[in-house]
């Protein structure tokens, strides 16, 4: 398989800058996945599993949330808000979060904006839940 | 005299004293400058590339139309004031709120303070400010520079205010900071030469206004986030200058009581001596 460059930056830094064979993220329209030779590219991201295959072989998983990825003259940058390495997410805590925020929607009177944060934290709580 | 002398070894001891706090918080505001440094360049190559990707898809063509893009006739301005949490950081908070004065001059504003020092300011004023959940500049994360930039976005699409502009202190080196006013909606298209069209072919999923509108939120935040990771860098570094000169002075004046203290002790030892001879005297 061919390989492509990637780039992966957040606020908190640059994450990850190397050769890669696929990358697939979600994006706001579903899940994506990008291999060399993509036409120049350009979509905002949504929140998911983000997946990327070294060319040894080997894939990482991670949990990605926001931002945008494009694929510019062969070579990828993505973008995110956060981007965490399956080996990074704190179990516990995202378990724990998924908790407080399902006890909060249990509740009747929510304001819309408590309904909104606390829907928000569930889904980013069930996305680092769901990659082991 | 034995007064005068007590007098002046109480001045040094709180001079001292003084001195010792100045000395710690110089320290504080290095090490924590270092980080904040660190952060910033952190942080700069996501936000550079957002900029870039955002400002190819505004130039690309004549006919992409944004409520992002759009110019309104210009009524309302909302500031967002980056400033510091404390004071003793020499001119580092009222540089900034005069600059913000001075851009201000008769436009009608509104203004979202972030930081102590700026919330307490506006409200002296009697501003119209929107919103003050931002108190504390020092603990904003990354989430917090979000929902500033939802609730900007969405006063923005709603019409509340038709332009945004953010001010903060840039960190341009230990010895300079200065304050930066910046336009950042409505997003400043590129101007494209009359009649030129330049086709891209970059294919944008759906479509580039969804991607664009998607994006621009995101941008605002890293704007944000941004300008806060200088602001803080330039706090730390004002504090650090304000704190060492302090430091110099403390010493400075010590170096004067000391002599004072001297003096005064000789004095006291020579009148006691003329006392002595002068009894020796009367004695022979």
């Amino acid at each position: 398989m061919e390989n492509f460059r990637l780039r992966i930056v957040t606020p908190d830094g640059l994450i990850f800058e190397g050769e890669v064979t696929s990358l697939s993220c979600r994006t706001i329209e579903g899940q994506v996945q990008l291999l060399a030779r993509h036409i120049d590219y350009c979509t905002a991201l949504g929140m998911g599993e983000a997946r990327i295959t070294l060319p040894d072989g080997s894939t990482r998983r991670a949990a990605c949330m926001g931002g945008m990825v494009s694929m510019m003259g062969g070579e990828c940058r993505l973008m995110a808000i956060t981007f965490e390495w399956a080996e990074q997410i704190d179990h516990a805590r995202a378990e724990a979060s998924k908790k407080r925020a399902e006890e909060i929607l249990a509740r009747k009177n929510l304001t819309e904006r408590e309904y909104k944060l606390a829907q928000a934290r569930l889904r980013r709580a069930l996305v680092r839940t769901g990659i082991r | 005299m034995a007064n005068s002398m007590k007098k002046i070894k109480l001045r040094m001891k709180s001079v001292q004293n003084t001195m010792q706090i100045t000395k710690a918080m110089e320290l504080v505001a290095s090490g924590k400058l270092r980080r904040a440094r660190e952060r910033v360049e952190h942080s700069r190559p996501y936000f550079e590339t957002l900029y870039e990707t955002l400002f190819s898809i505004a130039s690309e063509d004549d006919e992409f139309a944004s409520p992002y893009l759009e110019r309104r006739e210009r009524r309302k301005r909302l500031y967002i004031v980056i400033a510091g949490d404390r004071g003793l950081a020499g001119g580092y908070n009222a540089n900034l709120l005069r600059a913000v004065e001075a851009d201000i001059s008769g436009s009608e504003y509104c203004i979202l303070p972030i930081g102590r020092k700026a919330v307490e300011y506006f409200m002296r004023h009697g501003d119209d400010i929107v919103s003050t959940d931002f108190v504390q500049a020092g603990d904003l994360s990354v989430s917090d520079c979000f929902e500033v930039s939802r609730f900007a976005c969405q006063g923005f699409l709603r019409g509340d205010f038709d332009e945004i502009r953010i001010a903060f202190t840039r960190f341009v080196s230990m010895l300079a900071q200065t304050p930066v006013l910046l336009p950042v909606l409505p997003f400043d298209a590129p101007d494209k030469g009359p009649g030129k069209t330049r086709k891209s072919l970059m294919l944008y999923e759906p479509d580039r206004r969804t991607v664009f509108d998607a994006i621009i939120p995101e941008y605002l935040a890293g704007v944000v986030y941004g300008s806060l990771c200088e602001s803080t860098a330039a706090e730390h570094a004002a504090r650090r200058m304000a704190m060492e000169s302090a430091t110099d002075n403390a010493s400075e004046l010590m170096e004067h009581l000391n002599l004072y203290y001297n003096r005064a002790r000789q004095a006291a030892i020579t009148r006691e001596i003329t006392e002595i001879v002068a009894g020796a005297d009367v004695e022979a």
